[in-house]
C-alpha cells in the first residue's frame, strides 16, 4: 500500500478515536436526538474501512483511490451540512415562532453559499484538483455558515445550547475552519502546502474534531428538556406595538439631545 | 493575498465560534414566562428616575452660580456630571432590560414578524450609538437636564405597560398559555 509505519499508526490510532466517538454515540443512544449525526459518524468509521480497502488492492496512487477518496469526501462534507442544519434545528424548532423566522435565513444562506461553492468550482475547471479542493472550500464554508448563523440566533434570542451539543458543534466548526484555510494553501501549489507544520494541523484537525466530540459524548446525556411553555397566540401583537412606539419615542429624544 | 484572506476568515470565525459557544450569557431564556421570570426583565432604575432628576433642578444651578464661591461651584458641577452619568448608564441598563424582554416575548411566541424584529434590532443598534455620543456630550459638560430627564418617560412608560400586562399573562397562565411540543 506504500504507508510508512509512522503513517499507518497514525491511522489506526485515528479509526481508534472515530470508533471510540461512534461506540459512546450509540451507547448514549445519541441517534433518538441528532440522528444525522450519528449517521455522519457511522459513515466516518465506514470511510475509513473503504479506503483501506480501496488502498490494499489499487494503491494510493491508483485512479480507483483518488475517486473513491474524493467520492467519500463529498459524502461527508455533504452530510456535515446536513449535520448543521440538525443541530440548528434541534436548538430553535422548541421556539416555534423563532424557528419559523430563522429557517428561510438559514436555507437561504445555504443555498448562496452552495452555488457560490458551484460557481467558484466551475470557474476552476481548467484543473480538476483546483476544482475539488474549491468545491470542497465552498462546502465547507457553507458548513460553517449555517452553524455560525444557527447560533447566532441563539444567541440573539438567549438560547441555552445544551454541553453536548457545544462540544459537537465545535468540533463541526473547528474542522471545516481548518479545511477552509488548508484548501486555500493547497490550492496555491504543493510547496506551500508541504510545509510540514501545516501538514499536520491538517491531518490531525479531523482528530481533534473527534476528540471533541468524545469530551461531548464521555458524560451521560442530560434529560431531555421540556417543551417550552409558549405565549398565547396574539400576545406578541399586542405587546409589539407597544414596545415599539416606545423604543422609537426614546431613540427621538436621544437624537434631539444629541443635536 | 487569496491565503492570507482566508486564513484569516478561518481564525475569526474559530474565534466567533468560541465565543458564541461559550461566551457567557446575559440572561437565558426561560422555559415559561412567570412573575418570579419576568421580574429580572422589567427596568427597575427608571423607578429611581423623579428623585435624580429633582436632584439636577435648574434653580439649584442658578443657586449656586449666584452664592457659591468659584471652587465648591466647580466640584458641584462634577458631582452634577457624576451623578448624570450614573443616570445614563442606568438608563442603558434599562434599556438593556427591555430588549432582553422583547426577545423573551419573541422567543415564547408561536408567531412573530420578521419587520417587527428588524425594527427592535434596529432600535437596539440606534440607541447604543446615541447613548454613546450623549455620554460624550455629558462627559464634555454640554448637556440640558430637561432633556437627560425627558427621555426617562418613554421607558418608565414601557415598564409601567409592561410590568401590568406580563402580571396578567403570569396571572392567567394555565389558561392563557399552551405548551407545544416543539422538535
Amino acid at each position: 500500500m506504500g504507508f510508512s509505519l509512522f503513517e499507518s499508526g497514525r491511522w489506526a490510532a485515528t479509526t481508534l478515536i472515530e470508533v471510540v466517538v461512534l461506540a459512546l454515540a450509540l451507547r448514549q443512544k445519541l441517534f433518538g436526538r441528532l440522528p444525522f449525526f450519528t449517521i455522519y459518524l457511522c459513515i466516518v468509521v465506514a470511510n475509513e474501512v473503504i479506503l483501506w480497502v480501496t488502498y490494499s488492492f489499487t494503491g494510493i496512487s491508483s485512479h480507483t483511490s483518488f475517486y473513491v477518496y474524493w467520492t467519500m469526501q463529498a459524502v461527508q462534507v455533504s452530510i456535515r451540512a446536513v449535520v448543521v442544519y440538525e443541530i440548528c434545528r434541534v436548538l430553535l424548532s422548541p421556539y416555534e415562532g423563532v424557528w419559523r423566522l430563522c429557517r428561510p435565513f438559514l436555507i437561504l444562506l445555504a443555498a448562496l453559499l452552495v452555488g457560490g461553492a458551484a460557481i467558484s468550482a466551475r470557474l476552476s475547471a481548467h484543473h480538476a484538483a483546483a476544482t475539488i479542493l474549491t468545491a470542497e472550500r465552498g462546502l465547507e464554508i457553507a458548513v460553517i455558515g449555517i452553524l455560525i448563523l444557527g447560533l447566532v440566533f441563539c444567541r440573539y434570542y438567549g438560547l441555552k445550547i445544551e454541553r453536548h451539543v457545544v462540544w459537537i458543534a465545535l468540533g463541526l466548526g473547528f474542522n471545516s475552519a481548518v479545511q477552509v484555510a488548508n484548501n486555500t494553501f493547497l490550492r496555491i501549489g504543493p510547496t506551500l502546502a508541504d510545509f510540514p507544520v501545516w501538514q499536520i494541523i491538517r491531518q490531525t484537525s479531523f482528530n481533534v474534531a473527534t476528540i471533541f466530540w468524545i469530551v461531548a459524548l464521555w458524560k451521560p446525556l442530560p434529560a431531555r428538556q421540556p417543551a417550552p411553555v409558549l405565549l398565547a397566540h396574539g400576545e406578541y401583537d399586542r405587546l409589539a406595538p407597544q414596545m415599539t412606539l416606545r423604543l422609537r419615542e426614546l431613540n427621538t429624544r436621544l437624537l434631539e439631545m444629541w443635536k | 493575498m487569496t491565503v492570507f484572506a482566508f486564513t484569516l476568515a478561518a481564525l475569526g470565525i474559530l474565534v466567533a465560534l468560541f465565543w458564541l459557544l461559550f461566551g457567557s450569557r446575559a440572561t437565558e431564556t426561560p422555559a415559561s414566562l412567570d412573575a418570579r421570570d419576568t421580574e429580572e426583565f422589567v427596568p427597575v432604575n427608571c423607578r429611581h428616575f423623579p428623585q435624580i432628576r429633582q436632584m439636577l433642578e435648574a434653580e439649584d444651578h442658578q443657586f449656586m452660580r449666584r452664592r457659591a464661591p468659584r471652587h465648591i461651584e466647580r466640584e458641584w458641577r462634577g458631582e452634577r456630571r457624576r451623578i448624570l452619568g450614573q443616570y445614563l448608564k442606568d438608563l442603558g441598563q434599562d434599556f438593556g432590560r427591555l430588549e432582553r424582554l422583547a426577545r423573551l416575548i419573541a422567543t415564547l411566541s408561536p408567531e412573530i414578524r420578521r419587520a417587527q424584529e428588524w425594527e427592535w434590532m434596529w432600535q437596539g443598534v440606534r440607541f447604543r450609538l446615541l447613548y454613546r455620543m450623549v455620554a460624550v456630550k455629558i462627559a464634555l459638560g454640554s448637556f440640558s437636564t430637561d432633556d437627560i430627564a425627558r427621555l426617562t418617560e418613554p421607558i418608565a412608560a414601557l415598564a409601567g405597560e409592561l410590568e401590568s400586562r406580563m402580571a396578567l399573562i403570569a396571572e392567567c397562565a394555565p389558561s392563557r398559555l399552551h405548551a407545544d411540543v416543539g422538535g
